[in-house]
C-alpha cells in the first residue's frame, strides 16, 4: 500500500524526467519522490481518520438518541427505543354555518373546536404515557393525563385520566371520525373519566378488552379531576375481529363487540348537563331539580366493518338513570336510547380504516395529485324515555326524540391534514303536548353545513 | 469386589459433581493491548478453576482505551473486574460511582499492578528518520504515532515519560511543556487506544515511529516480522503499573466475588507470571521475568510517584478539562 501511489504516478515521473536537464533530473526526481511519499502519507492518514470516525460512530449507535420528525409528530427516543418522547398536535378549526333560522338562534361562526398538544411517550418497555392539554375551549384544560404499565400484550393497566372504554365512535380519535361531530349515540356514553381499567389482546389479538372501576360520569360527560360523590362504576368492553388474519376475505375486516357500564350516582352532577344537536345546540335537558340517586347502567353493542375503500360503523346504546324530581320526590327509572349507522367509501381507491384514511398520493399542485377523497352518510335516532315527561323534563322545550341525517365529504391532503365539509339535518319531536314549543331550535329542523380544516399529526 | 466398589462409588461422586458443575461468567473489562495476554491467561484460569472447585467459567472480554473502559463500566457496563492501564482509571469507579471501595488498592500486592510494562518506540525496519531518543520526535518531518491521552490509559503513560525526559534535559516543567507541545504537532491521528494506534503505524503505514506499550512493541515485531519494524529503546522511560480490581458492586449482585477474586489472585501465581512474561509484560516476579531476558528492554526507568507525585496529581495537572494536554493540543 505505501508504495502503492508511488508506482500509480511513476509513468507521470518517467515522462516529467524525460523532460528535464540531466543534471538536474535526479535532484527533481528525489524531490518529486519526496513530495508523492508526503502526499501518500496525508492520504493514509485521512483515511485512517475517516476509518476511527466510522469506528466510533458505530460504536456510539447503541447509545445514540434518536430523533424523528414526521407526519406521526416530534419523536426522541432512546437507541434502544425502551424511552421516548413524542409531541404531537390536533387543530381543529371548523365554520359551522345554519340554514333558515334567520341568524336568530346560533350565530353562523368560526369555531376554534380543538387545539391540543399531545405529549406521549415511553419509559422502559413497560410504561407509556399520555398528557394532552386542550386549548380551544373557553379556557385550557387538561383532556387526558394516565399512563399505562404493559405487562404484555394481553395484559395492561391504564391509570389517570382517559376515555371510559364504552362508545365505539368516541373511542375513535377525533382526527378521522366519517364526520366531524359525532353522533347522538356518543351523547349518551361516558367521555372522559378518571380510574383504573386492565386491557389487552388475547386469543392471537383477536378480541380487545377493557375492565375497569372509574369515578363515573353521566352521559356525554367529562370528569373533573375529581369524583363527584362517593360512588364508583364499573366498566367494561369486549371487542372482536375474529377475521383479522383472513387475508383478503370479505369478512377481514370485521369487527364486533358489546360495552357496558354499571354504577351509583347521587346528585345532579349524576345526569347529563343535555343533549346537543350536531350543530351543538342543546335540545335537551333534565329540570334543574332533578337528581339522581341510585344505580345507572348502559349496554352497547356496536359493530365496525371495513372491506377495500368502504367502511360502515354502526353502535346502539340504552342508558339508564334512577332519577328524583326533587330531593324527596318519587324514584323513576329512565332509560334514554340512540343508535346511528355510519358508513363512509374513500372514492380514490385507498382503504378505508377506524384510524383515518391514508392517501396514496398527497396532493400537490406541481404534480397534479389531489390526496385522497372519502364520502360520507350518516343516519342517527335518539329516544328520550317517555317517562322523563314532564316530571323530570319540560315537554315544551325539549325534544322526545330527534332523527338526523348526516352526508360529508372528507378530503385527505395529506395523512396529517383533512378537510372535511358535512351537511346535517335534524328533525324533531316532542312528547304529546299541545303547547307550541318555546326554543326557538325546535321550531323546524335543524340543517347545518360544518367545514372543518384540520391538521392533527 | 472392593476395588470395583470404590471405582463405581469414584465414578458416581464424578458423576454427582459434574451434574452439581455451576456455570459461571466474568466479564473482565481491560484496556486495548490486552487481548493476547487474557485469551492466553483467560484458558489457564478457567481449567485452574475447573480442577479447583469442578465448576466450569467462562471469561468475557471488552478492550478498548482504558479511559473510555472506564466511563463504559461507570455507566453501567457490568465488569466483574477491571484491569486497566493505569490506578487513575480505577479510582474513577470510586469517585463517580463507588463501584469499588477507595482503598482498592490495598487489596492486592504490588499495589494491585501484578505485572509491569513501559514506553519503547517501534520504527520502520531500518529506522529511516533515524530515530534514538525522545528528541527525534520532535523534528520537523517526524510522523509520531501516539494515542489520544483523553481516552487511552497507554497515551498518557506516553505523554508523561516524553514530560519527564524534556524536563529532566531542559530543566522546567515550562520547556518540557514546549516539548510535548511540538511532540504532539508531529501526530497525525489520535487513535483512542493503543492498539488503534498500533494498527495505525503497523497495517495503515502512517508515521515513522509509534511511540509504544512495549509489550505492543514486541507484539508488533512477532505478529508482523522483524523485518519490517525493529523496536528502539529511549535513554529512559516511565515504568508503567496497570492495576486490576474486582468491581465489587457488581460481583455482589451477580454473586461471582469469590471466582472475581480468585481470578486476580491467579495473576499472581507462579502460571499468571508466565503467561504475562511471554506476552512481554514484566512479571512481578523476578525469577520468572529472568527467563525471559530477551523479552524487556533495558533502560533507565522512573516511577510516576518520584516524577509526577503519583497519579492523582498527574490526573489534574495534565489530563483533567484544562489541563496541559488541553493547553497544548487546542493551539
Amino acid at each position: 500500500m505505501r508504495n502503492s501511489h508511488l508506482r500509480k504516478f511513476a509513468p507521470a515521473l518517467l515522462a516529467l524526467s524525460a523532460l528535464l536537464p540531466a543534471a538536474t533530473r535526479a535532484d527533481e526526481l528525489s524531490d518529486l519522490k519526496e513530495a508523492l511519499k508526503a502526499l501518500e502519507q496525508k492520504i493514509l492518514v485521512l483515511e485512517r481518520k475517516q476509518e476511527i470516525r466510522d469506528e466510533a460512530a458505530t460504536a456510539a449507535a447503541p447509545t445514540t438518541a434518536k430523533v424523528t420528525v414526521n407526519d406521526k409528530g416530534y419523536t426522541l427516543a432512546s437507541a434502544d427505543a425502551a424511552n421516548s418522547l413524542r409531541i404531537r398536535g390536533l387543530v381543529q378549526l371548523d365554520h359551522r354555518w345554519f340554514f333558515e333560522d334567520d341568524g336568530s338562534i346560533q350565530n353562523n361562526s368560526f369555531v376554534l373546536r380543538r387545539a391540543r398538544i399531545i405529549v406521549e411517550g415511553a419509559l422502559g418497555k413497560q410504561f407509556t404515557y399520555q398528557i394532552v392539554p386542550e386549548f380551544g375551549g373557553a379556557n385550557p384544560a387538561i383532556v387526558d393525563a394516565n399512563f399505562t404499565w404493559t405487562l404484555s400484550p394481553e395484559l395492561g393497566f391504564k391509570f389517570g385520566r382517559f376515555k371510559s372504554p364504552v362508545g365505539l365512535e368516541l373511542l375513535q380519535s377525533d382526527s378521522w371520525t366519517f364526520f366531524n361531530e359525532r353522533s347522538v349515540v356518543s351523547l349518551l356514553v361516558p367521555n372522559r373519566d378518571l380510574g383504573i381499567v386492565a386491557q389487552g389482546d388475547v386469543l392471537g389479538g383477536k378480541l380487545n378488552y377493557s375492565a375497569g372501576i372509574v369515578g363515573g360520569v353521566a352521559d356525554g360527560a367529562n370528569t373533573t379531576n375529581s369524583d363527584f360523590d362517593n360512588e364508583k362504576e364499573v366498566v367494561g368492553r369486549v371487542f372482536a375481529t375474529p377475521f383479522k388474519d383472513n387475508a383478503g376475505s370479505p369478512v377481514q375486516g370485521l369487527g364486533f363487540g358489546i360495552a357496558g357500564t354499571y354504577g351509583r350516582a347521587k346528585g345532579t352532577n349524576g345526569r347529563t348537563a343535555g343533549y346537543r344537536t350536531d350543530g351543538q345546540q342543546a335540545i335537551f335537558s333534565y329540570l334543574a331539580s332533578t337528581i339522581t340517586d341510585g344505580p345507572n347502567w348502559r349496554i352497547t353493542p356496536q359493530l365496525d366493518y371495513r372491506y377495500g375503500s368502504f367502511g360502515l360503523l354502526g353502535e346502539y346504546v340504552v342508558s339508564t338513570v334512577n332519577v328524583r324530581p326533587s330531593t324527596t320526590g318519587k324514584l323513576s327509572e329512565l332509560q334514554n336510547k340512540a343508535w346511528q349507522i355510519s358508513a363512509g367509501y374513500v372514492l380514490t381507491g385507498e382503504n378505508s380504516s377506524y384510524n383515518g384514511v391514508v392517501p396514496a398520493n398527497d396532493f400537490s399542485l406541481s404534480k397534479g395529485t389531489w390526496g385522497a377523497f372519502e364520502v360520507a352518510a350518516r343516519y342517527a335516532n335518539l329516544k328520550i324515555d317517555n317517562s322523563a315527561f314532564p316530571l323530570f323534563a319540560n315537554p315544551v322545550t325539549n325534544i322526545s326524540e330527534s332523527n338526523g341525517i348526516g352526508v360529508g365529504l372528507n378530503w385527505y391532503l395529506s395523512k396529517a391534514v383533512r378537510f372535511t365539509f358535512d351537511y346535517y339535518q335534524t328533525e324533531f319531536e316532542r312528547f304529546a303536548t299541545a303547547t307550541p314549543t318555546t326554543n326557538p331550535i325546535l321550531k323546524s329542523d335543524e340543517k347545518t353545513f360544518i367545514s372543518r380544516f384540520q391538521i392533527a399529526f | 469386589m472392593k476395588s470395583k466398589f470404590l471405582l463405581l462409588a469414584g465414578l458416581g461422586l464424578s458423576l454427582a459433581a459434574g451434574l452439581h458443575a455451576k456455570s459461571i461468567e466474568l466479564l473482565n473489562v481491560s484496556y486495548d493491548p490486552t487481548r493476547e495476554l487474557y485469551v492466553e491467561y483467560n484458558k489457564a484460569f478457567a481449567a485452574h478453576w475447573k480442577a479447583k472447585t469442578g465448576d466450569d467459567v467462562t471469561i468475557k472480554q471488552s478492550h478498548g482505551g482504558s479511559g473510555k473502559q472506564a466511563r463504559s463500566v461507570i455507566d453501567g457496563l457490568p465488569a466483574d473486574v477491571v484491569t486497566l492501564a493505569l490506578a487513575a482509571d480505577v479510582d474513577a469507579l470510586f469517585e463517580n460511582a463507588r463501584l469499588i471501595p477507595k482503598d482498592w488498592q490495598k487489596r492486592l500486592a504490588d499495589n494491585s499492578a501484578p505485572y509491569t510494562s513501559t514506553i519503547v518506540f517501534l520504527v520502520r525496519k531500518g529506522n529511516p528518520k533515524g530515530i534514538k531518543d525522545w528528541d527525534d520526535l520532535v523534528k520537523p518531518g517526524v510522523g509520531v504515532v501516539t494515542p489520544n491521552p483523553k481516552t487511552s490509559g497507554g497515551a498518557r503513560w506516553n505523554y508523561l515519560a516524553a514530560w519527564e525526559f524534556a524536563k529532566r534535559k531542559l530543566g522546567s516543567d515550562d520547556a518540557a511543556k514546549d516539548f510535548v507541545a511540538k511532540l504532539f504537532k508531529n501526530v497525525p491521528v489520535l487513535d483512542s487506544g493503543a492498539r488503534g494506534s498500533t494498527t495505525t503505524f503497523v497495517q495503515r503505514g502512517i508515521g515513522d515511529v509509534a511511540i509504544s506499550w512495549e509489550n505492543e512493541a514486541f507484539l508488533a515485531l512477532k505478529e508482523f516480522g522483524a523485518d519490517k519494524f525493529e523496536i528502539v529503546v529511549p535513554s529512559l522511560s516511565i515504568l508503567a503499573e496497570p492495576t486490576v480490581t474486582v468491581v465489587d458492586k457488581v460481583v455482589k449482585k451477580k454473586g461471582t466475588a469469590e471466582v472475581a477474586k480468585e481470578y486476580l489472585d491467579y495473576l499472581y501465581s507462579d502460571e499468571g507470571q508466565e503467561i504475562a512474561a511471554r506476552n512481554f509484560y514484566r512479571p512481578r516476579n523476578q525469577a520468572i521475568a529472568a527467563k525471559y531476558p530477551d523479552n524487556f528492554a533495558k533502560l533507565q526507568l522512573f516511577t510516576i510517584d518520584e516524577a509526577f507525585g503519583g497519579w492523582a496529581k498527574a490526573q489534574k495537572t495534565h489530563f483533567a478539562d484544562g489541563g496541559t494536554f488541553d493547553q497544548i493540543y487546542a493551539k
